[in-house]
């Protein structure tokens, strides 16, 4: 006998759960002070739980962070389940299962950006440490030369800067 | 008077080399030191050979990179 299983996908970056909501138009909210006022939840609602434009019997469907994962929290019979903002009222009601499968794929998708975006920062922050590096040799070197009593002429060839130091004994 | 002369090429990665004229004896190694705070950071030191004539030297730094 055997078996294939699938685990869902597990929602652990706020930010990239974030974007995938905003692409599959889920409308989130992160729940604040000011969102409380306004949105209520039989359940309760805590600060930070990530509000979707998804409802049901028990109020607004949203994420909230448990154990380092975001999950969804729903009346799990689906019987009142319906969407309530105006802008979405001509879309079809997801089942719970399907909106997960949704939120999971764009998620992915979201999270290889958010990989991409980590490794330009990475690749900016090592370009400007590296220019900062060369900046500070050239200038404690050109402060120390004429310190020295070295006349300093300094020139560019391509990528490289070239000091001559001179001076009469 | 005599020159002494220093020439330093800073490489893109903050990499030094430099080469000296117009020194007596060590005494350009002791200028470069002045200079780049050599201690323990060259990687190539080539006499040339004029060395023991007019006291010509010229040597590679590797710069280290280092994380904050």
């Amino acid at each position: 006998m055997s078996a294939v299983i699938k685990t869902p996908t597990p929602f652990i970056i706020k930010s990239v759960l974030i974007a995938a909501l905003e692409e599959i138009e889920a409308e989130p909210i992160v729940v604040t002070e000011q969102v409380l006022i306004t949105y209520k939840h039989q359940g309760g609602l805590q600060l930070g739980d990530i509000l979707t434009n998804r409802t049901d019997y028990y109020g607004p469907q949203h994420f909230r962070l448990s154990k380092e994962r975001w999950i969804l929290r729903h009346d799990s019979s689906e019987m009142n389940g319906r969407i309530t903002t105006l802008s979405a009222t001509s879309k079809r009601y997801k089942k719970v299962g399907d909106f997960l499968q949704l939120v999971g794929k764009t998620y992915e998708k979201a999270y290889q950006e958010y990989l991409e975006l980590l490794a330009e920062q990475e690749r900016i922050r090592l370009e400007n440490e590296r220019k900062a590096r060369v900046e500070r040799t050239r200038v404690e070197t050109i402060k120390k030369a004429k310190a020295q009593g070295y006349s300093v002429k300094e020139a560019r060839k391509g990528s490289q800067i070239q000091l001559v130091l001179t001076r009469t004994v | 008077m005599p020159e002494q002369k220093i020439v330093i090429t800073i490489g893109e990665e903050g990499e030094i080399s430099a080469k000296t004229n117009g020194f007596k004896g060590e005494s350009c190694l002791e200028a470069l030191n002045d200079l780049l705070d050599l201690e323990g950071t060259v990687t190539s030191l080539k006499t040339t050979d004029e060395f023991r004539q007019k006291q010509t030297v010229s040597l590679t730094r590797t710069q280290e990179n280092k994380r904050s």
